[in-house]
């Protein structure tokens, strides 16, 4: 059976990063496509930009800096197809 | 990069920037009528000897910028002291080079007070430190008092949809709750930096 995989990315609504969460989840969804089973957008608040794939947090703009560059976010999902 | 009339007069009035607004206008306004001035400070930015002006960096989009411009925009209203304009950060890059937040982080709102010879006065970052404080410390409060919560460094996106809903109005009313407050000390912040103009 195949795993279902997932990503949510939780962004700072208030701060404007619609474009950067649109754009991540566009290039996922390009790269991706079925073998996603969902991708989560979660409007928050704080200047929050976090991206988790399958409950592990793989980019915080807290804890990383900034936006992650899309080409770190398909190699955390490539990852988990092959775990 | 120095500030001079002629770069400050190409900077947008409160009113100008409000309405090239797209996005939180509404927001910015409501502040604006919420906002409880008191006399003693009113009075003291009214007997400043000369208008003192006032350089602004902001953006729509921004929280503080929502929460404080409006601030700034009473105290000139009601006072009839303040000379204010508006640059958009984005677009003047070089003035927010030379105001960046502990020397690296371009964050607004950013306020520059100026005799009127463009003699710099001080200039304000942000929020108080007081407000970040207080804030800090209410969310750490909500988070022991919801163990469901869980961490109030854990990844929000962790919880179960009707929990996040949950802490998200936690979080929203603590805000409002601390908006007097937080008011309150960027009036207290600005009339310190206001009232060093000379007499």
């Amino acid at each position: 059976m195949t795993a279902a995989h997932k990503v949510k990315i939780t962004y700072c609504a208030e701060c404007g990063y619609e474009p950067q969460t649109l754009d991540l989840a566009r290039a996922l969804m390009h790269e991706f496509g079925a073998r996603l089973s969902s991708i989560e957008l979660i409007p928050w608040e704080g200047g929050t930009f976090e991206v988790s794939v399958d409950g592990q947090l793989v980019h915080s703009m807290a804890r990383n800096g900034g936006f992650p560059d899309h080409a770190t976010i398909k190699d955390a999902v490539r990852a988990r197809f092959s775990g | 990069m120095t500030i001079d009339r002629a770069r400050f007069d190409q900077g947008l009035t409160y009113e100008a920037y409000k309405a090239q607004m797209t996005r939180n206008r509404e927001r910015v306004e409501d502040n604006e009528q919420r906002i409880e001035l008191g006399k003693e400070d009113v009075a003291a930015f009214r007997a400043l000897p000369r208008p003192v002006k006032v350089l602004v960096l902001a953006e729509d989009w921004c929280g503080d910028v929502i929460a404080n411009l409006p601030v700034l925009g009473r105290l000139a209203k009601d006072s009839g002291k303040l000379d204010v304009r508006i640059f958009l950060r984005d677009q003047n890059d070089d003035i927010m080079q030379r105001y960046l937040n502990k020397g690296q982080f371009k964050s607004i709102p950013v306020f520059v007070f100026f005799d009127e010879d463009f003699r710099e006065l001080g200039h304000w970052i942000e929020r108080p430190a007081s407000v970040t404080e207080i804030r800090a410390k209410r969310r750490n409060e909500i988070f022991k008092t919801h163990p469901e919560f869980g961490s109030p460094d854990s990844p929000v996106d962790a919880l179960p949809e009707e929990v996040r809903v949950r802490l998200q109005a936690e979080l929203a009313k603590m805000r409002e709750d601390t908006t007097k407050f937080a008011n309150a000390e960027v009036v207290r912040e600005l009339r310190e930096i206001a009232t060093r103009v000379a007499a």
